[in-house]
């Protein structure tokens, strides 16, 4: 009877966890409708179902708040994103493990993504869909210094340790005027392998001349002190005059850093929405068809082109998921590729995606079946 | 003669006084030190990840279409999903794992008795993240499911099973062997002896031990990550689509730098300790309700 009398109490405990299950509300209307105004868009009918993400975290932040607006107006869809990097997210995506990956650089095809994808896709190609602009910034802090202009060949000497104090001629050279101090230059660098770095570098690499040796990849090669994560180094900045370091845009926005102009060889550019974005239309696609990976012309010398950036693939199966899978996936990505939501993510450190590279963009999603 | 010397007793010497001193204050010390990171991390805790909690939508409401900007949501889809994890882990779980132990303690002799109590050894010291990977291997490599809930109570399953056994065997074994003795000269069989005898004397202490195991379970993090991938939406059904637990929702925010979002951070870590907390109060509850009254 002591047993009955412990199987009545188990279930009760089952009955009473069970009836938990129905009394929670998916519902944030409230709190989240007076940042998800966007109004609806025609051709972004809502679909019901669950669709599951994974990869780059540089592109969190920008997929989150176009997942909060879209769910937002489609009550019925939940989309699911897990920043959980680029590398892991073409994995889940290659193994059927999810939906659509997001990733930092689109499918390599010499460590076989690409067939991978291909197979996961039930024989169907995946393409690369840019979705996100992610600026990267070289964030500063020295007192008394509004304005700081670096071409890459100086940054690269700056990142590589050979320019050693903020008062150095060459630094001194693009900013006649500005107020140097003699102290030395304090590096920070990401600790994590991350995308940001591998993007960076592959811009000093590219553009600097020969002044960056190092080959471009996720591991930093520099010199400096090492902060694991964007939140690490912009927080060392923060906290140490005199310091330098390179960081998403957003992050630099948020710890209020300044952030340096560069000069590629047309002028300073200041970091802006559409400076960015005139970088992404001077990028060529490198893909076929509606396979949209971009090229970045990381030695681009257009007037107001700031070319120091990082974008964000969706990667998605042109074919081969179910019906409302796919249905739900292209009501997704073309609320996300929407002109305003694109614009909305400018206030969050995001460059929306100039029209030529969105138009293009947008086929592609409706080609998707 | 005996009393003589006891009243004659000579006064303890300043030496020995001295050591007792030290030794007490030695043993305050060690309490102290080591009620140091509980009370800490307890207070740090409350301190930051209070706030939210007063707040109803924190139990009722899901995080969907927050974004780490957005101050609101709950913890509503992490709680179910850890609840409803822990408690399948636990379906499972408890009958091999006091199974095991009844077998050990009750049956069991020679050679296999030796290898199930080795393999439960073993089974002890397998970290969390081999769990993970082994049945990240055996559900999606050799099944080729998907990442669900489920695959996440097996993997803590086999963290739990050893937890139980050792702790239900050693119940088992302080049941006095009177007990047993006296139901077998009744005529009373085996299994009946067990089953309304030897388990109800130690069914306090099985329920501790349970209790143990679900608290270190509900905490884990490593078979999470691997199997079971966070959510922002409500979802109850442990065998399709992503499923969020308090771990992973910890775990997504953790690197965040915006306020709203450290703030569920904190909250979240408060949560899931009053969690565990409250089960092993229940646990207790159930335990003293279904003892056997001690008194004789």
């Amino acid at each position: 009877m002591k047993l009955q009398r412990f199987s009545r109490i188990a279930a009760g405990l089952a009955v009473t966890a069970l009836a938990l299950t129905a009394c929670g509300s998916d519902n944030n209307t409230t709190s989240s409708a007076s940042k998800s105004s966007t109004s609806p868009q025609a051709d972004s009918a809502c679909a019901t179902g669950t669709l599951n993400g994974e990869g780059s975290s540089a592109q969190k932040n920008a997929i989150e708040e176009a997942i909060s607006g879209f769910t937002g107006q489609c009550s019925a869809a939940t989309v699911n994103y897990n920043p959980t990097g680029s590398g892991t997210g073409v994995k889940q995506f290659n193994g059927g493990q999810v939906d659509f990956a997001g990733s930092d650089s689109a499918l390599k095809a010499d460590k076989g993504e690409v067939a991978a994808a291909k197979t996961r896709c039930q024989n169907n190609d995946a393409w690369n869909l840019p979705m996100v602009v992610g600026p990267i910034a070289i964030a500063y802090n020295v007192a008394g210094l509004d304005k700081l202009v670096l071409t890459p060949a100086v940054a690269a000497g700056i990142f590589t340790g050979d320019i050693k104090t903020w008062s150095d001629p060459k630094i001194a050279a693009l900013n006649s005027g500005a107020k140097l101090p003699t102290a030395a230059i304090k590096v920070f660098f990401r600790s994590d392998e991350s995308g940001t770095t591998e993007n960076f570098t592959k811009y000093l690499k590219g553009a600097s001349g020969g002044v960056w040796t190092a080959a471009p990849a996720k591991a930093w090669s520099g010199t400096g002190e090492g902060k694991a994560k964007s939140d690490g180094v912009s927080q060392g900045v923060k906290s140490t005059p005199n310091s330098v370091t390179y960081v998403e845009w957003s992050y630099a926005k948020d710890n209020q850093l300044g952030i340096a102009q560069v000069d590629n060889g047309g002028g300073p550019v200041e970091l802006t929405g559409e400076s960015v974005g005139k970088a992404v239309v001077a990028a060529k696609a490198d893909g076929v068809g509606n396979d949209l990976r971009l090229k970045l012309d990381y030695t681009t010398k257009e007037a107001g082109a700031y070319p120091v950036l990082l974008v964000t693939y969706e990667i998605v199966c042109s074919k081969g998921l179910d019906a409302t899978k796919t249905k739900l996936l292209k009501s997704f990505l073309t609320y996300f590729s929407a002109t305003d939501t694109q614009k909305g993510l400018e206030t969050i450190g995001y460059a929306p995606l100039p029209d030529a590279v969105r138009t293009k963009v947008d086929a592609a999603i409706k080609a998707i079946s | 003669m005996a009393t003589a010397t006891s009243t004659t007793l000579a006064p303890i010497s300043d030496s020995r006084k001295l050591r007792n001193h030290v030794a007490t204050f030695a043993m305050y010390a060690c309490f102290v030190i080591a009620m140091i990171p509980l009370v800490w991390i307890i207070w740090t805790l409350v301190a930051k990840g209070a706030g939210l909690l007063g707040d109803p939508h924190w139990w009722t409401n899901s995080q969907r279409g927050i974004t780490s900007r957005i101050q609101g949501g709950g913890a509503y889809h992490a709680i179910i999903g850890t609840l409803l994890m822990a408690l399948v882990t636990a379906l499972i779980a408890v009958p091999l794992g006091v199974g095991t132990a009844i077998y050990l303690v009750e049956y069991g002799r020679g050679r296999i008795a030796r290898a199930v109590s080795f393999m439960v050894d073993v089974l002890t010291g397998v970290p969390s993240i081999v769990a993970a990977l082994f049945i990240y291997a055996l559900w999606i490599g050799t099944f080729g499911l998907h990442r669900v809930g489920f695959a996440v109570s097996l993997a803590l399953v086999l963290l739990m099973i050893p937890v139980i056994v050792r702790s239900t065997e050693e119940m088992l074994r302080l049941v006095p062997r009177d007990l047993r003795e006296a139901a077998f000269a009744l005529g009373v069989p085996r299994w009946k002896t067990i089953m309304s005898i030897v388990l109800p004397t130690a069914f306090s202490g099985i329920v501790t031990g349970i209790m143990l195991g679900l608290a270190r379970v509900m905490g884990e993090t490593a078979p999470l990550l691997i199997l079971g991938p966070y959510a922002k939406a409500i979802n109850t059904n442990l065998f399709s689509g992503n499923m969020a637990a308090l771990p992973t929702m910890i775990n997504q925010d953790r690197v965040e730098a915006l306020k709203p979002a450290v703030d569920r951070v904190w909250s979240a870590a408060l949560t899931l300790i009053l969690l565990v907390m409250v089960l092993s109060l229940l646990g207790r509850l159930v335990s003293r309700l279904g003892s056997v009254k001690t008194s004789r």
